[in-house]
């Protein structure tokens, strides 16, 4: 995760305006001091004090010298800038895949909008996109305000209630790029994280239509019976499983649970014992988390856990 | 040149004058003269003093903030405990000892540097600091009860408001906020009438040294900036208190209206601050580069370039809002060009510098220290001035570096430098130049140590307000070595304080101009009477007390009977009229004390806005009550008939 | 010891002045100066919000009553006249012309905190119903705030004058509060404008 490895032609060019800010700054600062030490040294080598119009003429040249020197840079500054700016401001053009993200205290809901409600998929905290392919990003939010940042594609967009906002984006070449939240939400604002997968178009359409799938009905004796306890106790208040009678939308939908990388909003790897952990007592990994703990039998776990797992 | 030796303290030209003014403007005695001091010395020391106290504070606050993120996954602090720390700790810093410790210093400053007796409305100025006072404590009652503000010094709408933050803490911040804008615009008011109208004759605009010039425009700027903040904070507590909808996303209200709002004041605020620290650098930089600043003229044009472009810039703490092109690309060209004003001051104290002598003492150093980080802090800023960079770096900790480069290096240090400068004429007594060395290098090698790493850490994707962070981010070590860094700032600090406690007791006798200094608080005696000088001076030029005549120029008629000052006209400050300056009164505190009760209480129960007020009259009856009519009573018809 | 010279001697200059010429004078602009923007950054607030609804009041609010508030729009600038002739007669020292303009400026004043009570009801909307009440409410309760606070100030300098306490120095004061005074009065046509035909025609 960082703005100086761009994966993308939006965070790309804002990383080269940076390198030129970065040079052109650092030969600026050394100049500034140089100069400043140099005053110094000579002035304090100095016995008695230099006066008269022609020291204030000389000082008055270059003095005024810095200020055009100063005055042309920036203007040089601003050209780019606004240059950068057009440039990743672009609009999406036809084809561009449209997800929109809806912000939560703290989690992120993730919507593949398409024309066809039936093709519409719901996920939460790992967006999927194909390389070379335009994203269009809309936001907004349920809740407080949130910001949404992938920093190796593009800089940030905040989500604010009662408004939508949008940008694009495109990653050039396939990785994991991580996410965060960037603006201060709360509780666990630093618990707010989620990925962006960028892979061939193939295999993005081929987990697309994975996706579009409803749960996977339980297979096994173990995994039923785990269903029941997800359907009977709190679990079913707050999420969704596509295909069950879970249809709550408060926290994410758990659909494809197991085919996701992490949990906790992109803070856990998505592994069994964390999933026990979390489905166990989510406060002391998350403290403030709105997920409630949960008290199971040790047999009754054991079968959540078997069926959370089987839903990929 | 003035030599110290010629500097000696004036004899009066009536012998009995000196006891005459040693009465009529000598303080109550004891507790009760604390109580009801309106001299703008010994309320300016105490406003300067609980701003520090503040400081120390909320440098305890950062102190806790580094050792919290100095390892991934520490668990020192929970998640709430952060989120209150780095909240009063933005909120100590820049409403609590930013903005006050300016006015505080401006308020002792001012009527020295002008020639002037008091400041313009001297019990104001005690209300003032009682209001500020209050503010002040009542913040961090609220910190030690566990209801302390935890939505951050901006406190964003709709986090902040009374849907996501439940309970007390946020109306504890916002009615905090309250009190000390109305502070600050008192300073703000008093001190821009001290100066236009009460410099002593001679001291025409043209004469006006840099630094009133720097606090003129800071007071300007800070009338148009509070009022904006003082009214977001107003309508926040009533969304919280009383059911408005202004920021009420789901009734027509708008998040971005408190964004607006407060940006609107917070940007200009960085310069409320900076302003007057490059006023101190302006001041102290002729007086240790032994000759005189160079292009005063271009440096007053930079101080009043900066006031207005300050009221341009709020958006840019909005780019990540999704806000129109248009705008967007007004705000950044505003953005970058007010690096123009102030690279005119820093290319000005290099030139006078080089054309000087410069002697190392340690105001010198921390002026040469603000000037090393503020270019950088510049730098940076031009930086986030762009909108697509801003994109990347803002709410990060590239933005952490930056803004801490120009609040601790540009205004920090120059406030260390004017300490160590102006501590003799408050005390009388220098402050250790071994110490001070010490204080300086811990301190510039610590912000440096803990703030640039900052920058990577930005860049790498750290976000702002985080309370933890996983391991396999890889922030870990540039963390812990900010944390060392802060480690340094906190062991300078106690040398500062160590430095402090020793030199009251045991420093050398400054004298009256210890630094043979150009400014008219040197020109009377360390520490100054309460009536400030004997004869009012007459000043000849930019920099009295180098330029003065030898006989001494002095006015004579204003009354030592009564606290009479001069009043003097605002560009060539001719004598105007006299006014009578009010003596020492309770009515102040007596004052402030309902405002408390309207502010604190209206947390509790809408009625405290009934009850304050109610409280608030029988004491304004008493401020304002007629006192004994004095013997001189001639009015401006009467003198020009 | 320097010597000292004599130069500048000012005992001649007046001890109380008007206007410019006196201190208090520049404080009471500061104070307009600050008021006067606030008033002007709520004025904005509530066109900012207004740009959130498409129909202004929102829903079913209703218009607010015109026939209250335009009456004392009149009466505040009304107002300006006796404190015009007060502020005359201070400059004149006739302390009892000062008192009996004084009493009829506070008067005046009295009546139009009063109206403020059914100007307010008649906004047509509670201040928790919408942002466009909250807006209304605080724009209209700022303005009231100092209104009152200056009843009261103008009722004190009467009261003063009547009874004879007022020194030379207060004959300036009732200058600056009569100026306060202008100021309250005409900053209130924009706020009336805004508040009451803002929703008919905007």
């Amino acid at each position: 995760m960082s703005a100086a490895d761009p994966a993308g032609p939006q965070a790309d060019r804002i990383w080269d305006l940076g390198l030129l800010f970065i040079t052109l700054g650092s030969v600026v600062y050394a100049v500034v001091i140089g100069f400043l030490l140099y005053a110094l040294w000579q002035g304090g080598r100095r016995v008695e004090s230099v006066g008269g119009p022609a020291v204030e003429h000389g000082l008055t040249q270059w003095v005024a010298g810095a200020i055009v020197v100063t005055t042309v840079l920036l203007l040089g500054l601003l050209v780019a800038n606004l240059a950068v700016g057009r440039a990743t401001a672009e609009f999406a053009q036809p084809g561009a895949l449209t997800i929109r993200v809806t912000g939560h205290q703290w989690w992120w809901e993730i919507e593949y909008a398409d024309p066809e409600p039936s093709r519409r998929v719901v996920t939460a905290n790992e967006i999927h996109i194909p390389v070379g392919r335009q994203v269009r990003v809309e936001v907004s939010s349920r809740d407080v305000i949130h910001s949404f940042w992938v920093p190796n594609l593009h800089g940030k967009l905040d989500l604010t209630p009662g408004y939508r906002a949008s940008t694009v984006l495109r990653a050039d070449r396939p990785g994991v790029y991580h996410g965060r939240c960037a603006e201060f939400c709360g509780l666990q604002h630093a618990r707010m994280d989620f990925r962006v997968i960028a892979e061939s178009p193939g295999r993005f359409a081929a987990w697309y239509e994975g996706q579009l799938r409803p749960g996977r009905a339980p297979a096994t004796t173990l995994e039923q019976q785990g269903q029941q306890v997800f359907l009977s106790r709190g679990c079913v208040l707050c999420h969704t499983v596509r295909g069950s009678a879970a249809g709550s939308r408060v926290g994410p939908d758990l659909t494809h649970l197991a085919s996701r990388g992490t949990i906790a909003a992109g803070t856990l790897p998505n592994t069994r014992g964390h999933l026990a952990g979390w489905v166990l007592d989510p406060q002391s990994i998350k403290p403030g988390v709105l997920m409630p703990p949960n008290q199971l039998a040790a047999n009754e776990l054991r079968a959540l856990l078997a069926y959370l797992q089987s839903l990929n | 040149m003035v030599t110290i030796e010629d500097a000696l303290t004036e004899q009066p030209l009536d012998p009995g004058e000196r006891e005459k003014l040693e009465r009529t403007w000598q303080p109550c005695p004891g507790f009760r003269g604390w109580l009801t001091s309106v001299d703008h010395k010994s309320v300016g020391k105490r406003y300067v003093a609980t701003a520090f106290l503040f400081f120390l504070l909320g440098g305890l606050e950062a102190s806790a903030i580094r050792l919290q993120l100095a390892r991934p996954e520490n668990r020192l602090l929970d998640p709430d405990q952060y989120n209150q720390i780095f909240t009063m700790h933005g909120t100590t810093m820049m409403f609590l000892f930013g903005v006050p410790v300016v006015l505080a210093s401006a308020t002792y400053l001012i009527p020295l540097m002008v020639g002037t007796r008091n400041i313009s409305y001297p019990r104001l100025n005690a209300f003032g600091y009682w209001v500020y006072l209050i503010g002040g404590l009542f913040l961090y009652s609220g910190f030690i009860l566990n209801t302390g503000p935890d939505s951050g010094w901006f406190s964003y709408v709709p986090l902040a408001g009374p849907e996501y933050s439940p309970g007390k803490r946020m109306d504890v911040w916002a009615q905090t906020v309250t009190f000390t804008e109305i502070a600050a615009i008192i300073a703000g008011i008093e001190l821009i009438v001290t100066i236009l109208k009460q410099r002593a004759p001679g001291m025409s605009l043209h004469r006006m040294p840099l630094y009133v010039w720097a606090i003129l425009v800071t007071s300007f700027v800070v009338l148009f900036a509070m009022p904006s903040v003082a009214l977001a904070s107003q309508m926040l507590a009533f969304d919280r208190l009383v059911g408005t909808h202004f920021f009420n996303p789901a009734e027509g209200g708008d998040p971005f209206l408190w964004q607006h709002l407060f940006w609107f004041f917070g940007h200009p605020e960085v310069y409320i601050m900076f302003l007057p620290a490059a006023g101190f650098a302006s001041e102290i930089i002729p007086v240790f580069a032994r000759r005189k600043m160079f292009g005063h003229t271009a440096v007053v044009l930079a101080l009043v370039a900066t006031g207005f472009i300050s009221f341009g810039l709020w958006v840019h703490h909005m780019f990540a809002t999704g806000l129109p092109q248009l705008s967007q690309s007004f705000f950044t060209a505003a953005s970058l060009m007010i690096a123009i004003p102030s690279g005119v001051q820093v290319f000005c104290w290099i030139a006078t510098l080089w054309a000087g002598r410069p002697r190392f003492d340690t105001p010198l150093l921390f002026v040469l220290g603000f000037i090393a980080l503020f270019v950088l802090g510049g730098i940076t800023g031009v930086m986030v001035g762009s909108v697509p960079f801003d994109q990347q770096v803002h709410d990060t900790y590239f933005v952490v570096a930056h803004l801490h480069y120009v609040q601790v290096g540009a205004f920090v240090f120059p406030l260390f430098a004017a300490f160590y400068f102006w501590f003799p004429k408050v005390t009388g007594r220098m402050l250790s130049e071994r110490a001070g060395k010490w204080n300086f290098w811990l301190f510039f090698l610590g912000v440096n140590i803990t703030f640039f790493p900052m920058h990577f850490l930005g860049m790498m994707g750290m976000t702002r307000r985080i309370y933890t962070y996983l391991p396999e981010t890889g922030w870990g070590d540039l963390n812990l070595l900010a944390t060392a860094g802060a480690m340094l700032i906190a062991a300078s600090v106690v040398v500062f304080l160590g430095n402090i406690a020793w030199s009251l007791r045991r420093g050398g006798l400054a004298g009256e101009n210890p630094w043979d200094a150009h400014t008219l608080e040197w020109a009377t005696s360390s520490p100054p009477p309460p009536y400030n000088f004997t004869h009012l001076p007459v000043v000849e030029g930019l920099y009295p007390v180098w330029e003065r005549s030898a006989e001494r120029p002095v006015v004579t008629g204003l009354s030592a009977e009564r606290r009479e000052i001069l009043v003097t006209t605002v560009l060539d400050a001719e004598p105007d009229s006299r006014h009578e300056n009010p003596g020492p009164s309770i009515w102040p505190l007596l004052s402030a004390l309902p405002v408390g009760v309207t502010f604190i209480g209206g947390i509790f129960t809408p009625w405290a806005f009934v009850i304050g007020p109610a409280l608030m009259l029988p004491a304004l009856i008493g401020w304002g009550w007629p006192q004994a009519i004095p013997p001189d009573d001639r009015s401006i018809e009467e003198v020009a008939a | 010891m320097s010597e000292v010279r004599r130069v500048h001697d000012v005992s001649g200059v007046p001890t109380h002045a008007f206007s410019h010429h006196n201190l208090v004078w520049w404080g009471t602009v500061g104070f307009i100066v600050v008021e006067g923007f606030t008033l002007f950054l709520m004025m904005a607030s509530y066109l900012y919000l207004r740009l959130n609804e498409l129909d202004w009041p929102p829903g079913d609010t209703r218009l607010p009553e015109l026939l209250i508030p335009t009456i004392n729009t009149l009466l505040l600038l009304v107002t300006i006249v006796p404190m015009a002739k007060a502020s005359h007669a201070a400059h004149h020292s006739d302390r009892l012309a000062v008192a009996r303009w004084l009493w009829l400026a506070t008067a005046l004043s009295a009546v139009s905190s009063v109206l403020r009570v059914f100007e307010l009801r008649g906004l047509n909307v509670r201040w928790d119903s919408n942002a466009y009440g909250s807006a209304a409410w605080g724009l209209l309760i700022l303005h009231t705030t100092l209104l009152v606070v200056d009843l009261f100030e103008t009722g004190a300098f009467a009261v003063l004058f009547q009874l004879g306490h007022a020194q030379r120095k207060h004959f300036p004061d009732v200058s600056d509060a009569a100026d306060y005074q202008y100021y309250l009065s005409v900053i209130y046509v924009p706020i009336y404008l805004i508040l009451f035909w803002g929703p008919r025609l905007l």
